[in-house]
């Protein structure tokens, strides 16, 4: 009993990792548009439950406020605004153009270039901490919200106010998008 | 103190989680009565007494003596009660219908993600800080070892409990769709657009408390702001309180905030079609969610476990005798006393209060409480700058 516990604690990130794979899977194979937004729903469950197996518990935490509890809402409500199950099933199943493919490409093999060094380096059990003086006199096992915090707020501030002006500016442009012409 | 090992911990774990569950099949059966007496009182009828043990039990034989004895009898109050046994053989036993055209697999999820984000909220509690109680030495496999007041003790315990209550929409949601019938999907729609928008101000809402205390832990929220505080804490947490309050209400779809079913608009909304166990399940995690609301309410704001609310109990706790000391420490039943009286609250504004128009519903959330929550965490801020 012991053992299994243990072995399944262990594994934690595993488990939920394949769990988030199946649920993804079942999200893109559905032809439901409201179970695709379970199943989408059920993998940010799941990928919050790696950020936990990670010991990252306010990005654990923060998954599910924002994506399941703010995101997916949004998505389930479009779904069922807009009733995809109008249109016939080849028709939201079509094949995509070359570019598209050609952008998904590119952008894999950016993804790749960016983190070559996590994908394809030495595994270590060393927690990746890109500053660590950012986490100086914290126990970041037990205070991750504080270091992430501290990062946020202290030494990637610019970055972080540049982004939530982005948010801003595409929040505007979505009200414009959906203003309809009143006479 | 002995260290449990991993099966003795999950064992525990598992205690703690039935403990938390019998709480909660105890109190929600009670409000549930409750409800039916202090509505009936409030409208100036008796409640309801039909389903009564009136020649049987304890109570009836009570009952008859004083009848005969030429006494009104007060335990005549009490009548009804069995009527709950009725009411949970009703939702068991009823035939549960599933409309022909409705989503089965949604249909069927709906209840249980409702009911499951409602109790799984519980985790992140502390009844008590500290140890709860200890087993005794002769107990079989647990002996000596402690039981801690709360189930989990996790450092960001607060977005637990927000992160989990909002996944709690999908039930309604999901429910409303599923049911492919025009009232609940109306109901659905309404509600997520009420939930989404309340979430908002009960956010910030308990933001107060954390710019007020410097934590994110349940437990070390509640203990500071019971006893940690300056005489300047008490109006951030009392402003904070009320909007939290109102927020509560709404994000439980109690009246005067009850869009999702509103009766008379909406036949029962976004569960019209549901019968049997399932309605039951929506029925238990709308008492649930409100026992959590109080809960949150009582822990942070009316002092948790420490019995004077609002931070009192710790600018009191100096001037204390040392005779009545007993109320100066923390107790597991000063906060279910305080969670009950909020359920009472609940109870007592849905008698007070007729519901909301939809457009005023939403009004009141982004043009009074958002600016009032941020008013109030502008507040704490001060009061965290200069007087912590």
């Amino acid at each position: 009993m012991e053992h299994l516990l243990e072995t399944i604690g262990r594994n934690l990130f595993a488990i939920f990792g394949v769990m988030a794979l199946g649920s993804a899977a079942f999200m893109v194979a559905s032809r439901s548009a409201v179970h695709s937004v379970l199943g989408f729903l059920f993998t940010m469950l799941c990928i919050a439950g790696c950020f936990l197996a990670l010991e990252a518990e306010f990005l654990g935490m923060a998954q599910i406020l924002v994506y399941a509890g703010g995101i997916v809402v949004l998505f389930l409500f479009v779904v069922m605004l807009v009733e995809m199950s109008k249109k016939s099933g080849a028709q939201v199943f079509q094949l995509q153009s070359r570019y598209a493919v050609a952008a998904v490409l590119i952008g894999a093999a950016l993804f790749v270039g960016v983190f070559r060094k996590v994908i394809f380096g030495a595994a270590s059990a060393e927690a990746l901490v890109l500053r660590p003086g950012l986490a100086q006199g914290l126990d970041v096992a037990k205070q991750n919200a504080q270091a992430v915090s501290r990062g946020l707020f202290a030494d990637y501030l610019l970055p972080f106010e540049i982004l939530s002006v982005i948010l801003l500016v595409a929040l505007v442009g979505a009200v414009v998008l959906a203003k309809t012409e009143r006479v | 103190m002995p260290i449990p090992t991993l099966t003795q911990s999950v064992v525990i774990t598992l205690i703690q989680c039935l403990l938390v569950v019998i709480f909660v099949f105890v109190v929600v059966p009670l409000t549930v009565f409750a409800e039916r007496k202090v509505l009936g009182h409030i409208q100036q009828r008796l409640g309801s007494t039909r389903v009564a043990s009136g020649h049987i039990g304890v109570t009836g034989w009570m009952n008859r003596g004083m009848w005969k004895w030429g006494r009104i009898p007060i335990l005549s109050y009490w009548r009804g009660i069995p009527g709950l046994v009725a009411d949970v053989l009703k939702l068991i036993l009823k035939e549960d219908i599933i409309p022909a055209k409705a989503d089965k697999f949604v249909f069927f999820i709906a209840p249980a993600i409702s009911m499951v984000s409602a109790v799984v909220v519980f985790a992140a509690i502390s009844f008590v800080p500290g140890t709860f109680f200890t087993f005794p030495t002769w107990f079989p496999y647990l002996g000596g070892l402690p039981v801690s007041g709360g189930i989990a003790d996790i450092n960001v315990g607060l977005l637990w409990i927000l992160g989990v209550a909002s996944v709690g929409v999908y039930g309604i949601v999901l429910a409303g769709w599923a049911s492919n019938s025009k009232y609940p999907l109306l109901g659905g729609l309404r509600s997520a657009a009420q939930m989404v928008s309340y979430e908002v101000p009960l956010a910030m809402s308990l933001l107060a408390p954390v710019v007020l205390t410097g934590s994110l832990n349940f437990g070390d929220m509640s203990a500071r702001m019971a006893t940690g505080l300056p005489a300047w804490g008490l109006a951030p947490q009392i402003l904070g309180f009320l909007i939290y309050l109102t927020c509560g209400f709404a994000e439980t779809n109690r009246l005067p905030f009850d869009m999702p079913e509103a009766e008379n608009e909406l036949v029962a909304g976004f569960h019209t079609e549901y019968s049997g166990m399932k309605f039951g399940f929506f029925y238990l995690a709308e008492y649930i969610n409100m026992t959590v609301v109080s809960a949150l309410a009582a822990g942070f704001f009316l002092g948790g476990p420490w019995l004077l609310p609002f931070g009192l109990q710790g600018l009191l706790n100096p001037y204390l005798p040392s005779l009545l000391s007993w109320f100066g420490q923390p107790h597991a039943i000063f906060f279910v006393a305080k969670i009950i009286f909020l359920l009472f609250t609940y109870i007592w504004v849905r008698g007070t209060i007729p519901r909301y128009r939809y457009d005023q519903v939403m009004s009141v959330a982004w043009k009074y409480l958002i600016p009032m929550a941020l008013f109030n965490l502008l507040l704490a801020a001060l009061v965290r700058c200069f007087a912590v």
